[in-house]
């Protein structure tokens, strides 16, 4: 993460922390010691600190998955007891909707999808790992079961959202890069699929700016 | 109620300078931490221990110099064309038969990038990211002996539990010190394939081996990488590509030399250019012993010759003195043999010693003409001996080959050796020290 | 890089195996001696022919 930042109280001059727990910074220009006073010393070494919002990728970001470009329009943050994800919400350039999920910088666009008729969907109580699901002549095993709740939500999004709390999530992978994601936030479960691509295909542009890093 | 934004950055830290009681300079510092009393380089005085902004810069120190990470949290270094920054750091133990092994983990961080791993075990590193495929597998996470990833087939090396002890800086998910996971390994030598269950979940990762030194010149740190000690689960033998490579050149040359002993053999002149029948009986004239043969030509290119000598021996010795002389130049070549054959009856069935005939090769003979004298000796009280004595010219010598083929085999028996020894050394420290040794090739 | 060098060591090993055959080379332990007299006669300290030219008193008691 971009290491933490404050002003130097003796000079001003702005000082960096090298790391995110380092207690002590050396100022460049008056060359006085400085000490952080807000460091809990009681957990140095048996925790770790969990990343600020760290996404390269803002509203208003363009990108092209598959020949198709879209441009990001909204975003959900989630958070479960080890840590966060977002999910950011693509306008498709044929009008359609899609997610870019974004898990500490491992990409996947997934998009809403339907199971062939006569196929149900796992109810959430059905849900186990290591249960094998097939959709569109590819075979999914189910890797985790999260319980998540929303952190925060930005720009627009194809429903309404803010009254949920604890949801369910049930991630499903595969022998390739494709994988699956069932939604149990609603009454009904809903179907995602979609594929893990790397950060280069993308090809985005209009990304958030990190100080320090081209 | 409207859901807030996400938070952007992190909490502002609160910062104090550390200044001189007694002038009010800021101090300036050196060795912080490692100094017992610290003194104000301004004015001279000796800064109170008990000063609260003092203890937490040496409390700090104390903690994280207890295992203090080799390349330093906040340094940035190019990997695979990419610059990282190292945000992270962990310890974590495992324990088999009773034994503790410890080995360091390094989150590496880019903005745009996400993540990558690098793990430390004495000075063995690796490059680890997680993995977008799942590896084949049935179920989630039973153990199985071999495991097919992205078109290559790992083994199976160890499975264990990992304790987290030591936890530095950010993680990108949760991390405390006693956290347990269960951790199975298959390798494919340069590459490990690495999958990590807990709490429910199972993360997959793909490593390769990485020199200590490679990854010195990544992070620009100074002094040396800490030594690799013994060998390590996916580190690559230096012996793989090479073995089969001599193997096939061993081959090629073996054949090489079938090719020459045959070509030779047909080559040679294997000429018989003299035959002598004999007959010596002991007890005579001394003077008597000694005699010529009739000249013979030696033709051809300098070659060599074989002289063999073929006798009626029964459970009896003749000693031959030979010498093989120049007609011309009087260059002559002196050598002498026993030749001995007993045989009998005992309790075990009949045995032989000995040979009744015995031929020596004299080298590099020019051509020209020759004689050989001959001088034998045998005991007094021996029957007569009969033999014959034969001069062949340039015969070919088997032991040439024999010795060749010896000469090729034993670098490429050494070389099999020692990969044997270093894939062995490998799989001592597996789950499975007796497996059949396979050198991995890349 | 051990390939190479396996292959010019074996080569080397050929040639020797085929120099060896070709020069006569032989494995067996054998004296050589020059210049082997071809009689009795012929010896350092034999007759000479000056020997020849005296046959007669020419002083002396």
């Amino acid at each position: 993460m971009t290491p933490p930042t404050a002003t130097c109280p003796n000079c001003g001059a702005k000082i960096v922390f090298k790391w995110s727990s380092s207690v002590q910074t050396v100022c460049d220009y008056c060359k006085s010691v400085l000490v952080r006073t807000d460091i809990d010393l009681q957990v140095l070494g048996k925790a770790a600190d969990l990343p600020a919002d760290i996404s390269p990728i803002q509203i208003n970001a363009e990108g092209v998955y598959r020949n198709k470009s879209f441009v990001v329009i909204g975003r959900i943050l989630y958070e479960y007891d080890q840590g966060g994800w977002n999910e950011w919400h693509l306008m498709m350039n044929d009008g359609g909707s899609g997610w870019l999920s974004d898990a500490q910088e491992e990409y996947g666009v997934s998009f809403s999808a339907k199971p062939s008729a006569g196929q149900a969907l796992p109810r959430e109580s059905q849900l186990e790992v290591g249960r094998e699901l097939t959709w569109d002549g590819t075979t999914y095993t189910l890797s985790v079961i999260t319980q998540a709740y929303f952190r925060g939500v930005e720009g627009e999004l194809p429903f309404k959202f803010w009254d949920k709390s604890d949801m369910v999530f049930a991630d499903l992978r595969s022998s390739s890069r494709k994988f699956a994601t069932l939604d149990y936030s609603d009454a009904e479960p809903a179907l995602y699929l979609g594929e893990f691509v790397e950060f280069e295909d993308l090809k985005l542009k209009n990304l958030r700016e990190f100080e320090g890093w081209s | 109620m409207n859901p807030e934004p996400p938070p952007v950055g992190g909490p502002q830290p609160r910062v104090s300078g550390l200044n001189c009681p007694n002038c009010g300079g800021s101090i300036t510092l050196r060795a912080l931490g490692q100094a017992s009393s610290v003194v104000c380089e301004g004015c001279g005085s000796i800064l109170d221990a008990q000063d609260p902004k003092l203890q937490i810069i040496q409390t700090f120190h104390r903690i994280v110099s207890s295992d203090p990470p080799l390349i330093p949290l906040g340094t940035r270094g190019k990997i695979r064309g990419t610059d990282y920054e190292v945000i992270g750091f962990e310890r974590r133990t495992i324990t088999v038969d009773l034994v503790e092994y410890h080995w360091h983990e390094y989150i590496l961080f880019n903005p745009y990038k996400g993540f990558r791993y690098l793990t430390e075990y004495q000075g063995h590193w690796n490059d680890i990211s997680i993995c977008k495929e799942l590896p084949s597998m049935s179920s989630s996470f039973n153990i199985s002996p071999r495991v097919n990833y992205l078109g290559e087939s790992y083994q199976h090396f160890q499975s264990a539990d990992a304790n987290t002890d030591f936890v530095l800086g950010e993680f990108p998910w949760q991390v405390r010190v006693g956290e347990r996971a269960s951790v199975t390994d298959y390798v494919h030598p340069p590459r490990v394939l690495s999958g990590e269950k807990m709490a429910g979940e199972v993360t997959w990762s793909i490593g390769e081996y990485v020199p200590g030194r490679d990854v010195w010149k990544a992070f620009n740190l100074s002094g040396s990488p800490p030594p690799a000690i013994g060998v390590y689960e996916n580190e690559p033998s230096p012996f793989s590509a090479n073995l089969k490579a001599v193997w096939i050149g061993f081959a090629a040359l073996a054949f090489g030399l079938l090719v020459m002993m045959i070509g030779f053999d047909l080559f040679t002149m294997n000429s018989s250019v003299f035959q002598g029948a004999y007959r010596f009986t002991s007890g005579y004239p001394r003077a008597e012993a000694s005699f010529v043969t009739n000249t013979f030509e030696l033709g051809g290119r300098p070659s060599n010759v074989e002289v063999t000598t073929s006798t009626d021996l029964q459970n009896n010795w003749i000693y031959l003195n030979y010498a093989l002389i120049n007609q011309d130049t009087g260059q002559a070549w002196d050598f002498g043999r026993e030749v001995s054959f007993y045989s009998g009856y005992d309790s075990d069935g009949s045995w032989t010693e000995g040979s009744r005939n015995a031929a020596i090769v004299v080298p590099s003979v020019p051509p020209g003409q020759y004689y050989l004298r001959i001088e034998p000796e045998a005991d007094t009280v021996q029957p007569p001996v009969t033999y014959t004595v034969e001069v062949r010219r340039d015969v070919p010598v088997s032991s040439f080959y024999g010795i060749g083929f010896l000469a090729l085999l034993i670098p490429a028996i050494l070389i099999t050796w020692r990969s044997a020894s270093f894939e062995k050394s490998r799989w001592s420290e597996s789950d499975h020290p007796h497996s059949p040794i396979i050198a991995e090739g890349n | 890089m051990f390939r190479q060098i396996y292959m010019l060591y074996g080569l080397l090993i050929l040639a020797t195996v085929g120099y060896a055959q070709y020069n006569g080379w032989s494995l067996d332990t054998m004296n050589q001696l020059k210049n082997v007299p071809k009689s009795v006669r012929d010896n350092p300290g034999s007759y000479r022919s000056v020997y020849s030219g005296y046959h007669h008193y020419t002083g002396g008691k």
